[in-house]
């Protein structure tokens, strides 16, 4: 469709190739997302693309989480919904069970359907107000005739008692309902149809955080129980690490580092992931932390900086002098070490002493402002 | 990197099953009961519902048993005052006053219904279409509303009574309803655009819901609230516009009866008669009254987001 979606290929190439073919659920594949932004008189010129996912690759192996974070606006929702065909894909492939789901057409789709579901995060607008939790939960089984009325209604019983709802609730409608029971009306829906992917995007940052706790902890449960496989997206880093195998971070629409959680979390690879690791609050006031603030704003999503998309606010950069090649080649997913991947020309260069320097750095940075201001 | 500290400490028992749920304590209400009880609280409504329905009932009774009686003229009885046997008085050819009236309100409720029917039907299938499918569809459907909304409407209305057939209800029905749904159909198309990136409207499409389900389950009944309040509305403005054409001459006329042309009929004698102008003007403002606080009644009834208020 656009000739700017080829510059976007190379990254990752297919993904973590090393994997074994056999234990990929879902396949990612130069996945881009751009919205077209339109203007002229009839509102049909196209003026401008955000480029809300720009080209990721990655696969989510059966039965693990993988989980995606980033800051908002980064297109971690958006890829979300577009590997479920929510919102059409502008270019790449989605592979369910090695099958390419894009160019499917809708009748087509709907046994794919069966297989991924999934869970939203605002657990008031997810629900119809119209309908009752009944109607809720069975309309999936419902909409693909599995089942008679008479089984339906035995099934959303068993999963209402299943996400820890009570049965008789089954004729009420949301509005009756708190936050948290919602959303656990919303996974009794995304289960309903036996799928064994199912995609989170954000289900627990619209709850209380004593309600957080149960909420993961149930689907912690349901994914040991039912074998699942979680595409958990969020923006909170200590829920992301308690809930996943693997976790992919996101800076304007590029995956910049994919990993398993405790290197991720311990020896982070990409300069981002390190700045944003460092941003996490630390529960313990006496503990001195090491912050690295981020100079400036992320970059509008519309014109994205070339070359490496973090360059303009990379703390590693300037410390290895702005080299030149960061600004102008794209830097590719690769093994940074075994495991860990991460698009970073110089994520050799990312060390303990390197962190540490750059924390004091960016403090006296921001000590002399306050003193100058 | 030192490892981050976990969430919270996290409590893994479950509730017991047969553990008392607050939500157990609220008496299970369906939407429409919900409806209902939002609309019993808006006093005037239902003030207006009554009123509405004593006007729709009288209009449908009266003229049903008396036949054509409201044209008979008798030269005898020109010009008498209220009485008995006619209570509102004759006009100046003897025709029962009473039985013009409610044969003019039978006459001019008509024109509004269909006329709002016809708004409904257009501007909802139109709204509907120009707001899922969005796109050039989209496009051309608004472009027409934006042409349509642009002419002098009324002036449109006369025009096509006037070349297609004065008089004829149906043709004043038509008229008003092919000009008048563009309001419809920009409050559907809003409504589609918000509600086709809903969440719940996503979840839908994620099951594998069809296209015509998603419409017809998900969206239309979120869809219609704005539409129904807007109908009952577009009543009252149907019934003036009949009024006005029938007393510029384009709609109704002579024998047959309605609020514009009673009114027309006695303009002359405002200062001799006031009171039989006064009967179909009061007539007017009625309907007019009754359909604006219902349609406020449904509009604060059908809004899910209201709480039931405790008093």
């Amino acid at each position: 469709m656009e000739g700017t979606v080829s510059e976007g290929l190379p990254v990752g190439g297919t993904g973590d190739g090393q994997l074994p073919s056999g234990d990929e659920l879902i396949g990612v594949e130069s996945l881009v997302k751009h919205f077209e932004i339109r203007g002229g008189l009839l509102g049909v010129r196209r003026i401008g693309a955000v480029r809300a996912v720009d080209g990721v690759s990655f696969s989510v192996r059966r039965g693990e989480t993988l989980g995606l974070v980033g800051e908002s606006g980064c297109g971690k929702t958006t890829l979300g919904k577009v590997i479920l065909r929510l919102i059409p894909a502008t270019s790449g492939q989605v592979r369910v069970k090695g099958r390419p789901i894009f160019g499917l057409n809708d009748r087509e789709m709907i046994p794919i359907r069966r297989d991924m579901q999934i869970v939203f995060q605002d657990p008031y607008g997810s629900l119809n107000p119209r309908m009752t939790v009944g109607e809720i939960v069975g309309e999936g089984p419902y909409v693909h005739g599995l089942r008679s009325r008479q089984e339906r209604e035995e099934l959303v019983r068993e999963l209402l008692a299943r996400v820890g709802l009570n049965q008789s609730h089954i004729h009420r409608y949301p509005h009756e309902f708190s936050g948290g029971q919602r959303q656990r009306i919303g996974i009794a829906r995304a289960l309903a149809l036996n799928p064994e992917f199912v995609v989170c995007d954000e289900p627990v940052s619209a709850l209380d955080v004593s309600i957080q706790s149960q909420v993961l902890n149930l689907l912690d449960d349901l994914q040991q129980d039912l074998g699942l496989t979680y595409l958990f997206i969020a923006h909170n880093l200590a829920v992301v690490e308690h809930i996943s195998d693997r976790v992919g971070v996101m800076y304007l629409g590029k995956l910049v580092e994919l990993a398993p959680v405790d290197p991720l979390y311990q020896q982070p690879a990409h300069p981002y992931t390190v700045a944003l690791l460092s941003a996490v609050p630390e529960t313990d006031p006496r503990k001195r932390k090491k912050r690295i603030v981020l100079k400036g704003d992320v970059p509008s999503p519309a014109a994205p900086p070339p070359g490496c998309r973090f360059h303009t606010r990379c703390w590693l950069r300037e410390r290895l002098g702005n080299p030149e090649r960061c600004a102008t080649d794209e830097p590719a997913l690769r093994e940074v070490r075994p495991g860990q991947m991460a698009a970073c020309h110089y994520a050799e260069e990312v060390s303990p002493a390197a962190i540490e320097a750059a924390s004091r750095a960016s403090e006296s940075g921001m000590t002399a402002e306050l003193a100058a201001g | 990197m030192e490892r981050l500290d976990k969430l919270v400490a996290i409590p893994r028992e479950t509730p017991p099953a047969d553990a008392v749920d607050e939500v157990d304590l609220i008496p299970v209400r369906t939407y429409w009961q919900l409806v209902r009880q939002r609309f019993v609280q808006h006093r005037l409504a239902v003030m207006a519902l009554f009123l509405m329905a004593a006007l729709v009932a009288l209009a449908v009774v009266v003229p049903t048993l008396t036949g054509d009686a409201y044209t008979k003229t008798s030269l005898s009885k020109t010009m008498l005052p209220p009485s008995l046997e006619t209570p509102l008085g004759t006009n100046q050819i003897g025709q029962d006053m009473f039985l013009r009236l409610m044969k003019a309100l039978q006459t001019s409720l008509f024109i509004g219904f269909m006329a709002v029917i016809i708004i409904g039907a257009v501007g909802v299938t139109l709204g509907s279409i120009a707001g899922y499918y969005g796109g050039w569809v989209d496009n051309l459907i608004m472009r027409a509303v934006d042409v349509i909304l642009s002419l002098p409407i009324f002036f449109l209305i006369v025009m096509i009574v006037a070349f297609f057939g004065k008089g004829d209800a149906w043709v004043v029905i038509i008229a008003i309803g092919l000009t008048g749904w563009t309001l419809a159909c920009r409050l559907v198309r809003a409504e589609f655009l918000k509600l086709r990136e809903a969440d719940f409207v996503q979840a839908a499409r994620a099951l594998g819901a069809s296209n015509r389900r998603i419409i017809a389950r998900h969206i239309l009944p979120a869809a219609l609230a704005p539409v129904v309040v807007a109908a009952t509305l577009g009543i009252a403005d149907s019934v003036v516009t009949e009024t006005a054409l029938s007393f510029l001459g384009f709609g109704i006329s002579p024998p047959e009866a309605s609020l514009g042309n009673m009114l027309k009929g006695f303009q002359e004698d405002l200062m001799v008669r006031p009171h039989l102008l006064i009967y179909p003007a009061v007539t007017i403002v009625l309907i007019v009254l009754a359909a604006s606080f219902l349609g406020d009644g449904l509009r604060d009834a059908l809004d899910p987001r209201q709480r039931i208020e405790k008093k």
